[in-house]
């Protein structure tokens, strides 16, 4: 199977080598080698069967597929965002920042738990972003959406919920345009690109100010409250106390915010000069 | 024959090169840049052939052992090799003691001192011969590793960078904390007495075989040819090839099956997927070298480190 070039699911084949035939009825059939390939040889197997004419516009029907799906995807999730943004900025006008949370909370949820379908997408391979710096964020999104705000509401009139929503939805808005024209336009405007580089800049500081000082304030009521918490005695041993985790919680940002504002800052670097040079 | 030493960057790291006679050793090389920059030892230093620019794959690295003229192709009085370095290094032993000198201590601790006090739980505790029985495994498991690293292993690489020094301890202290504290708790829930001697006794036998693994591994160890690899057999090793992991990580559930904590559980698996990577790299490694081809042997068929799975 070596000679097989590699084929690409994601972009269709770059070689078509004829596929061996019956001798007597001139059918396609498996050439003998196959037979005896260990399992390992499953991917120059597949390689094989895509590179036949039928199964080759296959290849070509699911890259299509994999680009409707996740346009649909992220536009779908860019219009949860907008939502939040739109609900936020009507709310701090009409009635005030205690009132923000209760007009954001169904497309806040619903929009930030979509995202982890990003994560299944990273593992299936759908796209290329690595799991490793998709699921800490990913993390603290949910940590605040559903372990802070829907599960203590006595944070949710706190002044920190605006700056909070308002930070991750303008994030979330260009950075769901922006992946959303690249799938069904196949490119993405250049301001959009300097946007999502850019805007991190100041939407992390604000953002992560916003949800460490949203833990912070919630932690009286996680100690008073049973909530989450596993207790001793019990046959496995094991115990969770969620005050306490939430500290852990407050100690990783300490380590983790300067790892992540750089690797944004190196991210901008080679996004921005790349741009120039194309 | 001249030696000049660059970067990977291009710039000279020893201005002018090094002059040494044509028969010398990568080892050689490596003393005469040590003089030179006094902070380098050879430890630290990386020497690999430039690459061609274009080409892809890992560069070749200078073997100690190996004469230079080995390296040189065609031009036997010049050479250019590519320097990095590593960074402070630690004897392989040192990072070893450390990390399993903090399990080996932590446990007693949170066993015979009353730690729970401080931690909330008022009141005497009582101890079930589990926990007694589980002090006794988890500390002989480390000494054994510690006299291992002294006694019996034979290492590849000598040493191994500083950071790893912190970045391990933090794994195994930490975890030797977590497991220690749930297994010593005045809460603690016993199995039954029949499950404890199933755990420890499969856990005791595993301990046994680990320990004949790792004579076996260090008995196929010689310095002559191959890089030091040979193909492992004997006792498991005919059947997986690391089967020293093996051993470890039904050892671990065997502890586990005695002692019945979450916390348990998690190193388990946490330890076993750490473990399996590895295993995965060395059985490539070996399948790649024992190729079969130019008159060695073939790498048999073989699990990789958890029969019937991988």
């Amino acid at each position: 199977m070596r000679h097989l070039k590699h084929i690409n699911l994601l972009g269709g084949s770059s070689a078509s080598p004829k596929p061996h035939e019956c001798k007597r009825t001139g059918h396609p059939s498996f050439p003998p080698e196959l037979l005896l390939c260990k399992p390992s040889d499953l991917t120059s197997l597949l390689q094989f069967l895509l590179a036949t004419p039928p199964l080759g516009t296959m290849a070509g029907f699911l890259s299509a597929l994999r680009r409707i799906y996740l346009s649909l995807y992220n536009w779908t999730v860019f219009v949860g965002w907008f939502q939040v943004l739109y609900f936020a900025v009507k709310a701090l006008r009409e009635g005030g920042p205690t009132t923000v949370y209760d007009s954001v909370e169904r497309p806040l949820q619903l929009a930030q738990t979509a995202a982890v379908m990003e994560i299944l997408h990273g593992l299936v391979g759908l796209v290329r972003s690595p799991v490793s710096a998709t699921l800490p964020q990913i993390g603290s999104r949910l940590f605040l959406t559903w372990g802070i705000l829907w599960s203590y509401p006595e944070t949710r009139t706190h002044v920190l919920v605006s700056s909070l929503v308002i930070s991750w939805s303008i994030t979330e808005i260009i950075r769901y345009s922006f992946f959303g024209m690249k799938e069904a336009l196949g490119f993405a405007p250049s301001w959009l690109l300097w946007l999502r580089y850019s805007t991190f800049l100041i939407l992390y500081p604000t953002g992560i100010t916003s949800e460490v000082g949203l833990i912070y304030i919630a932690l009286p009521y996680i100690k008073a409250s049973e909530k989450y918490c596993i207790r001793m005695p019990n046959k496995w041993n094991f115990s969770f106390d969620y005050y306490y985790a939430s500290i852990l919680a407050l100690a990783i940002y300490v380590p983790g915010i300067p790892h992540m504002y750089q690797y944004m800052l190196g991210q901008r670097k080679k996004a921005l000069s790349k741009s120039k040079t194309a | 024959m001249k030696v000049t030493v660059v970067s990977r960057s291009g710039r000279e790291v020893i201005k002018g090169g090094i002059e040494l006679h044509d028969e010398a050793t990568v080892s050689d090389l490596q003393e005469a840049i040590h003089a030179r920059t006094k902070k380098y030892y050879p430890s630290r230093q990386r020497l690999t052939l430039p690459m061609q620019a274009g080409t892809q794959g890992k560069p070749i690295v200078l073997s100690p052992n190996k004469k230079l003229v080995d390296y040189c192709d065609g031009n036997v009085k010049n050479l250019t090799v590519v320097f990095k370095d590593l960074g402070v290094q630690v004897l392989y032993s040192t990072l070893f003691f450390w990390e399993y000198l903090g399990p080996l201590v932590i446990f007693p601790i949170f066993y015979y001192f009353s730690v729970y006090k401080y931690l909330g739980y008022e009141g005497d505790r009582v101890v079930y011969p589990v926990q007694t029985y589980a002090m006794y495994c988890w500390c002989l498991h480390y000494f054994k590793r510690i006299m291992e690293t002294f006694f019996v292993h034979r290492f590849s690489h000598a040493t191994s960078p500083l950071s790893n020094v912190f970045r391990n301890c933090a794994y195994y202290w930490t975890f030797g904390a977590y497991i220690a504290y749930y297994v010593n708790h005045p809460l603690y829930t016993p199995v039954s007495d029949l499950q404890m001697k199933i755990g420890f006794g499969f856990g005791l036998i595993c301990q046994v075989s680990n320990f004949y693994c790792h004579i076996l591994l260090r008995n196929l160890r010689s310095p002559a040819g191959n890089g030091g690899y040979q193909i492992p057999h004997g006792f498991l090793f005919n059947i997986v090839t690391c089967a020293n992991y093996t051993t470890e990580i039904y050892q671990w559930l065997g502890f586990n099956i005695a002692t019945q904590t979450i916390a348990g559980y998690v190193f388990l698996v946490v330890a076993a997927l750490i473990m399996t990577n590895w295993a995965l790299a060395k059985h490539r490694r070996l399948k790649k070298l024992f190729d079969g081809k130019e008159g060695r042997p073939r790498y048999p068929r073989r699990w990789v480190i958890l029969p019937p799975f991988i």
